[in-house]
């Protein structure tokens, strides 16, 4: 069942945190709420999960609406960040709470928990108490107890958020399969974007209570339709340059003195834009063989990270660039040494500031 | 608007329901005793209060009191409480034994058994007349000094002793790294840290020096006090004096509300976080030091476990009247209690018992509103609940005699009004202990249930409640330890008949029947210490959560 939000409005006393938001997830589709805190994701998660009350507008699941809808009866499973396990139940106890509250036999409650269990790799710790898990082990406890009950919807609130960054792949990955294989319509919170990017089918990155921009993650990341959805999801350059009123298109804008050819993905309104490039998208050549769109400037500062190596640029005074190479020689630019930046045209935004 | 949760229109009906028995029994009682010092007519209890020089004397003796003890309080629990976490010495096992003489000597026992020593007719007394020493009258001064450091300063050496074993000693060894010397290191860097905890205890022990009413009225002698005073003014036979008792319980509250305010100041601006804790390794003390330190705790512990020796001793002692005929033991004061007036046992374990059930009830369920449930009311509550932190029991007992006297609520000669006063005095402890278990259970457990289809009330009981459990048993225990014990509110809501174990102990000691007082006390002691070795051993309760 997909997820409908219409025209949905959430406050906190008299304060509208999310205004007039509307949102439509697909049935069976792994969407993700991306932003930095504050800017309302988790708000949002928690009133599709019915803990916050809406103040306008409506929430459907499917066809039904659940706005008015207590929590307890709106059929969701939901993974918290700290995994909210109780403390004083067993493994087992734990997953099989919502079945028990579904009024289940015991059979069937021990056979679907044994499987569940099974599923994320936990079959053998049925008897344990939560403490006695290592937090990689808990949270997959707390989503075998999320998936145990077939919800309608998957509500996740940034779910890897307290693990290290090796158990947070491995958890991952296992999230997305069993997402997959459920076909369960799931909202993730996160603000993590390499996170959204491994494991959404849609991304929506949120600012100060709205939606910046709903797309695939290859689109959020491709064609940012601003600054600041190009700067929170990778590393991206954004330069301030004068760019008066373009049209969408091809365009040639100044960097450093240079003419640099440029995409525009959407009208521009004042006469200041941004230029984004990522600084994976620049190549770096000798002085004198950059060719057609390059620019020249100056290591200023030289990181060898193994595989690829990580610049920055200076162009004329007050530019600077982060550039990332892979590649043979990819390393081969000492501090102090002259090269040519190479843009790809398609890959060069100009944005509204 | 969807509103549509129904969870929050029973909590918020609940939170109201909570808002009108406090302000019936918190408010009105309080508001009644304030009002009523304003009453009769020409020359209103304030008025009174400042002609008679009696009144103010009682005031200054009260403050100075407060004063000695809780100065001697802090000379005694201080040093002990450094010592019991930084070094090991002979008998410093019998330290752990601090906190609980506290909480179990009901002050009217200490100070009986006091008598029983050094009083007029004491055994120390008499033994050392015959030998042609006097001492001078324990009455008075130093009767009340005595007694009521003993009873008090474990107070001190409890909350002494919870910062000190919280403190990092890095911070120390960081001063001495700087070039300090360990003495002056010690005193620059863990006095300041360790202070506010021990000014909390000084400022707790000052307040119930204030509040004190049996010790205050068994050994005051002459001293005229202020809790003494209220009390003859509340039931003295035939000159109860209505205004009178409100003025000066008036007086107590507002001595109490000061030093309160002082209390909160002095926290706010001396609060510091040890962040990262690596506690001191006890150092050994052996040899003369050693020995020295240990004689002299030792001896501290031997005074304070003193009137329990005392107090079984006269239990089992022959006595005719006053007099006892030590060396001789029998049953019979036992026998006397138990066959031909058990009333005041049975009392005492009916009304703590409810008391019990009733206050840890409704001070689990609104701490689990004021901290989870939030609304329009529960700020009101939290507040309100606090405030017999601000009254004397005697101010309590004479707040609800008053309130409920007469009108549509009378509850006067009824066991229920001791009862209640036993929860109003219990109650801002045990809601402190509620809410703190309370904030330590994350929200998203609860939630957690919702999400998995159980609605909001059914989940506070699955999983909320299950996790308070033993909190609430170690309230539950400490409630008991504390209202069986209660004595100055009760003393004055009580009525023929409905005599608690307590104020039988003290009329016993008014009428100078040290005998049977102590069997009762041995009795009293008995119902204080078996639910708490029951908790502590079968169930394995922590009580002390500082140790």
């Amino acid at each position: 069942m997909g997820i409908d939000i219409q025209k949905l409005g959430v406050a906190y006393g008299d304060h509208l945190v999310i205004d007039g938001l509307s949102l439509r997830i697909e049935p069976g589709s792994f969407f993700t709420l991306l932003g930095p805190s504050g800017c309302g994701k988790t708000t949002l998660l928690r009133t599709i999960a019915g803990f916050i009350d809406a103040a306008a507008g409506r929430i459907l699941f499917g066809d039904k609406d659940v706005t008015g809808l207590p929590a307890h009866r709106r059929d969701i499973g939901m993974v918290f960040q700290d995994y909210a396990l109780f403390p004083d139940k067993t493994v087992n106890d734990n997953v099989a709470y919502g079945l028990r509250a579904r009024g289940q036999d015991g059979a069937t409650i021990r056979r679907k928990v044994g499987e569940a269990l099974e599923r994320v790799g936990l079959g053998h710790l049925g008897g344990r108490h939560p403490a006695a898990l290592s937090g990689g082990q808990r949270q997959r406890v707390a989503l075998a107890r999320a998936l145990v009950i077939q919800p309608t919807v998957l509500l996740m609130d940034e779910p890897l958020s307290n693990l290290d960054a090796k158990l947070r792949v491995q958890v991952r990955d296992t999230i997305t399969e069993l997402q997959r294989e459920a076909g369960i319509t799931t909202v993730f919170v996160t603000h993590d974007q390499e996170e959204a990017l491994a494991m959404s089918d849609r991304i929506g990155v949120m600012k100060s209570g709205r939606l910046e921009q709903v797309g695939t993650p290859s689109e959020i990341y491709r064609d940012s339709v601003s600054s600041y959805v190009a700067d929170f999801v990778g590393a991206a350059n954004t330069v301030e340059i004068d760019a008066p009123g373009a049209a969408p298109g091809m365009v040639t804008v100044r960097l450093g003195g240079h003419a640099l050819s440029a995409r525009v993905p959407a009208p521009l309104a004042g006469s200041r834009a941004v230029l984004i490039a990522r600084p994976e998208d620049i190549a770096l050549s000798p002085q004198g063989t950059g060719g057609a769109n390059s620019v020249q400037g100056t290591v200023s500062r030289r990181q060898y990270l193994g595989g690829k190596t990580h610049y920055l640029i200076g162009i004329g005074q007050d530019v600077a660039l982060a550039v990332e190479t892979h590649g043979d020689g990819h390393d081969r630019y000492m501090p102090g040494a002259d090269v040519e930046l190479s843009f790809d045209p398609a890959k060069t935004l100009v944005l509204a500031s | 608007m969807s509103g549509g949760s129904g969870n929050r229109t029973v909590w918020w009906w609940i939170s109201l329901a909570a808002m009108v028995v406090m302000v019936v029994f918190l408010l009105y009682p309080l508001l009644t005793i304030l009002t009523g010092s304003f009453g009769g007519g020409e020359r209103n209890g304030w008025a009174q209060l400042l002609a008679d020089p009696r009144y103010l004397e009682a005031v200054r003796n009260t403050l100075v009191l407060a004063t000695a003890v809780t100065g001697l309080s802090v000379c005694l629990g201080v040093p002990l409480a450094y010592l019991a976490s930084r070094y090991e010495f002979p008998g410093k096992s019998a330290l752990a034994l601090l906190p609980l003489i506290a909480l179990v000597i009901p002050e009217v026992i200490a100070a009986q058994t006091w008598l029983m020593l050094v009083g007029n007719n004491g055994v120390v007394t008499r033994a050392l007349r015959s030998v042609d020493i006097v001492l001078p009258s324990f009455y008075g001064w130093p009767g009340l000094i005595v007694s009521l450091t003993f009873t008090y300063y474990a107070y001190v050496y409890i909350s002494t002793l919870a910062a000190i074993r919280g403190f990092d000693v890095q911070l120390e060894e960081a001063a001495r790294s700087l070039g300090t010397s360990p003495a002056r290191s010690r005193l620059k860097v863990l006095v300041p840290v360790i202070m506010p905890s021990v000014m909390a205890g000084a400022l707790l022990v000052f307040t119930m020096v204030m509040g004190n009413f049996g010790t205050s009225s068994i050994l005051g002698g002459k001293v005229r006090l202020l809790s003494v005073m209220t009390y003859q003014a509340a039931v003295a036979e035939g000159g109860a004096d209505p205004v009178m008792q409100s003025t000066l319980a008036s007086v107590a509250v507002g001595l109490i509300v000061i030093v309160l305010f002082l209390q909160r100041w002095v926290l706010s601006r001396g609060r510091y976080q040890v962040v990262q804790g690596r506690n001191a390794r006890p150092v050994p003390l052996s040899g003369r030091q050693g020995w020295l330190i240990g004689g002299a705790a030792g001896a501290v512990v031997i005074v304070s476990l003193m009137p329990l020796a005392m107090l079984v001793a006269g239990a089992f002692t022959v006595s005719r009247g006053p007099v006892m005929r030590w060396g001789e033991w029998t049953l019979a004061n036992f026998e006397r209690l138990l066959l031909t007036n058990p009333t005041p046992i049975l009392n005492t374990l009916a009304y703590s018992a409810v008391a019990t059930l009733i206050g840890i009830a409704a001070s689990t369920l609104v701490s689990y509103m004021i901290v989870k449930k939030k609304n329009l009311f529960t700020p009101a509550l939290d507040y309100l609940s606090t405030l017999p932190l601000a009254l004397s029991g005697t101010a309590i007992g004479i707040g609800l005699a008053m309130s409920f006297n007469s009108g549509w609520l009378h509850l006067t000669g009824t066991g229920a009004i001791v009862v209640l006063a036993y929860v109003i005095r219990r109650l801002p402890f045990s809601m402190r202990s509620a809410s703190s278990t309370l904030y330590n259970i994350p929200d998203s457990i609860e939630e957690a249930s919702i999400s998995l289809g159980v609605a909001p009330v059914p989940s506070f009981f699955k999983v909320v409640l299950p996790l308070m459990v033993p909190a609430i048993a170690s309230a539950m225990v400490l409630t008991w330890a504390v209202t069986v014990s209660e004595l100055s509110a009760s003393i004055i809501v009580y009525s023929g008949g409905r005599e608690t174990m307590p104020i039988q102990i003290y009329k016993l000691i008014d009428s100078n029947l040290m005998a049977q007082a102590s069997a009762m006390g041995v009795l009293l002691l008995a119902v204080i210490l078996l639910p708490i070795f029951v908790a502590t051993k079968l169930f394995r309760v922590e009580l002390f959560s500082s140790r």
